[in-house]
């Protein structure tokens, strides 16, 4: 064992241990430097990709934290998504509100829509519950059109007052997504240490250790619900500033299965780069594979069964690997 | 303090799972300051006693009180905190946390920083995870295992495993400790060191119940024992006199002829 692991305290022994080399401080650092420089090496239609893949990371991450922490998977999310980029949208538009007051109130009302779905369905799990959420995208875009005097209908709404005055948007929606997303990162990194992030642990995974130590299931499930909500949130008011138009076309059905395919297959990482994989997945395959007509939805499922394949090997791999250089 | 007065008790306690009566009017009462013990054959019901005293199950008949305070309809979170906790049987471990921190988990409900320290780097959360952690540290090296905090349960073998299971439920000084096979898969010295830490354990606040199948060690520990068979108790009483009763022997402990 290093020096630096010997001198580590007992948390940063844990994070260290959870994470992995993969997903180490250092290389999230690196990472995240990279990125920051990546808009002067990129052109601009790179960087508005990269700026939606920050966004719909965020969202990978809500759906991932709902799989990791509460034990369930949510078809549904698009819900939440759209909950905070109308939320974007609406005040922007309509009243001129920039971010600094618009994200919060995302985040709030993600939240509170989190409790209010998880409290009627506390007692659902698995199949059951993943329907229910179904329902929730299913009924988004109809949500959307029946309010069209606010939300803009199909044509949807145009966000363009500036988070930052002074600054390009074209920086801006890179920026503030990357920003949106370590800052949310960092967050749920903070959670596993807590009080509160423990007791989700072990209701996940043994309830009535849990119900017998003072942690109810019932609070357990609407809490996760709730993180989730507003994790779900946040993506859709950063997809609202990066993307600038709001519309429901971005939050179909179709939409939510891709961010679950995306926590699928960042194997449901919590940690930037993970989710990382996750929000590429989602965002730059299919603009990869645009020019492929209609063998999109063909090629689209062997990159994905390509990255299931490669995530579930990759460890033999490594450590063949590791051997075969020992023996060297 | 008289050891009645903050005994758990259970009257007329009847559980039926369809037509099958599991327990059959059971009266209990386990005293503050002594060691009960509960034992018999599999099957006999010790842990669905265990389950309706803390919660998991709701007796169909009967009530179940603590210090006075009635507790039928409390569920098992409302249990703990008043202080009634409970070991399992099969070792219920979170995998994902640290040993440590699964010990932790034995003082949660005592923490009071709130959920913007669990996403913030908020002095509270930080100052209230490092008391806990002290304590479950603490907690860890009465039971034997001052070199584990930092492990994972599954790296664990499953005898250190059941002490750090009990030594969540020792961490948060409870008022009733329930303790179910707290000795299954220990080894001699792993007992030994059970049976000392249960010894230093034993408070006049605290009601201590044990079921377990190590007949040494409930006989060496026990003020009291209740016997349980088919939902019934057949024998209750010191240790000598369970020892003496001859029901005791022909069901549980096996009769002469059996030698």
């Amino acid at each position: 064992m290093s020096d630096q692991a010997t001198h580590m305290t007992p948390d940063q022994t844990v994070l260290s241990r959870l994470s992995g080399v993969a997903t180490s401080g250092v290389t999230t650092t690196v990472l995240v430097a990279a990125l920051i420089f990546m808009p002067f090496l990129l052109g601009g239609s790179w960087t508005f990709t990269l700026g939606l893949c920050f966004a719909n990371s965020i969202g990978v991450l809500a759906v991932s934290l709902l799989v990791r922490y509460g034990g369930e998977v949510s078809i549904g999310h698009t819900f939440f998504t759209a909950l905070g980029a109308y939320s974007v949208g609406v005040l922007d538009v309509r009243y001129g509100i920039s971010l600094w007051a618009s994200v919060p109130l995302a985040l709030l009302l993600g939240v509170t829509f989190g409790l209010l779905f998880a409290w009627p369905s506390r007692n659902l799990h698995g199949i059951y519950l993943a329907v229910t959420t179904l329902a929730l995208a299913l009924a988004v875009p109809e949500m959307i059109n029946n309010f069209d005097a606010l939300t803009g209908g199909y044509e949807g709404l145009y966000v363009s007052t500036p988070f930052i005055p002074g600054v390009s948007m074209g920086m801006q929606r890179y920026y503030v997504a990357l920003v949106m997303l370590v800052i949310v990162c960092v967050a749920v990194a903070r959670l596993r240490l807590s009080r509160q992030g423990m007791a989700l642990l072990l209701a996940k995974t043994h309830p009535s250790a849990a119900d017998a130590f003072g942690t109810r299931r019932v609070w357990a499930r609407i809490s996760i619900m709730g993180i989730s909500g507003g994790i779900g949130a946040l993506c859709g008011a950063t997809l609202a500033f990066s993307g600038s138009t709001v519309s429901p076309g971005g939050f179909t059905f179709w939409q939510a299965i891709f961010l679950l395919v995306g926590s699928v297959v960042s194997f449901y990482g919590l940690s930037l780069p993970r989710v990382l994989i996750g929000g590429a997945f989602v965002t730059l395959v299919p603009q990869l594979l645009s020019a492929s007509g209609a063998w999109i939805p063909v090629f689209y499922g062997l990159a994905l069964l390509g990255m299931i394949l490669l995530g579930h090997y990759m460890p033999r791999i490594r450590k063949a690997m590791a051997q075969k250089s020992e023996v060297a | 303090m008289d050891q009645t007065t903050n005994a758990l008790r259970g009257e007329g306690i009847a559980l039926s799972f369809g037509g099958i009566k599991v327990l059959k009017g059971l009266d209990v009462e386990f005293r503050a300051g002594e060691i009960t013990g509960l034992i018999g054959p599999n099957g006999a019901g010790k842990t669905s006693l265990f389950n309706c005293l803390t919660g998991a199950y709701s007796p169909q008949q009967g009530t179940i009180s603590y210090a006075g305070d009635r507790l039928n309809g409390l569920p098992p979170a409302a249990r703990a905190n008043k202080g009634i906790v409970r070991s399992f049987q099969h070792v219920a471990l979170c995998p994902d946390l640290t040993v440590r921190e699964n010990v932790m988990m034995g003082i949660a409900r005592y923490g009071k920083a709130g959920w913007l320290s669990a996403f913030l780097p908020l002095p509270a959360g930080a100052r209230e995870r490092e008391e806990m952690a002290r304590s479950a540290d603490k907690a860890l090296v009465d039971l034997g295992l001052p070199d584990v905090g930092d492990k994972f349960p599954a790296e664990l073998p499953p005898g250190m495993q059941r002490l750090v299971e009990i030594a969540r439920a020792v961490v948060g000084k409870p008022s009733v400790l329930m303790l179910d096979e707290p000795a299954a898969g220990l080894n001699n010295s792993e007992t030994r060191d059970l049976t000392t830490v249960l010894r230093k354990l034993a408070s006049t606040d605290l009601v201590l119940v044990v079921v377990e199948h190590d007949m040494d060690l409930v006989m060496s520990i026990c003020d009291r024992i209740y016997v349980l068979n088919f939902g019934e108790f057949v024998a209750v009483g010191s240790p000598e006199e369970v020892r003496s009763n001859p029901d005791v022997i022909q069901i549980y402990l096996g009769s002469d002829d059996d030698e």
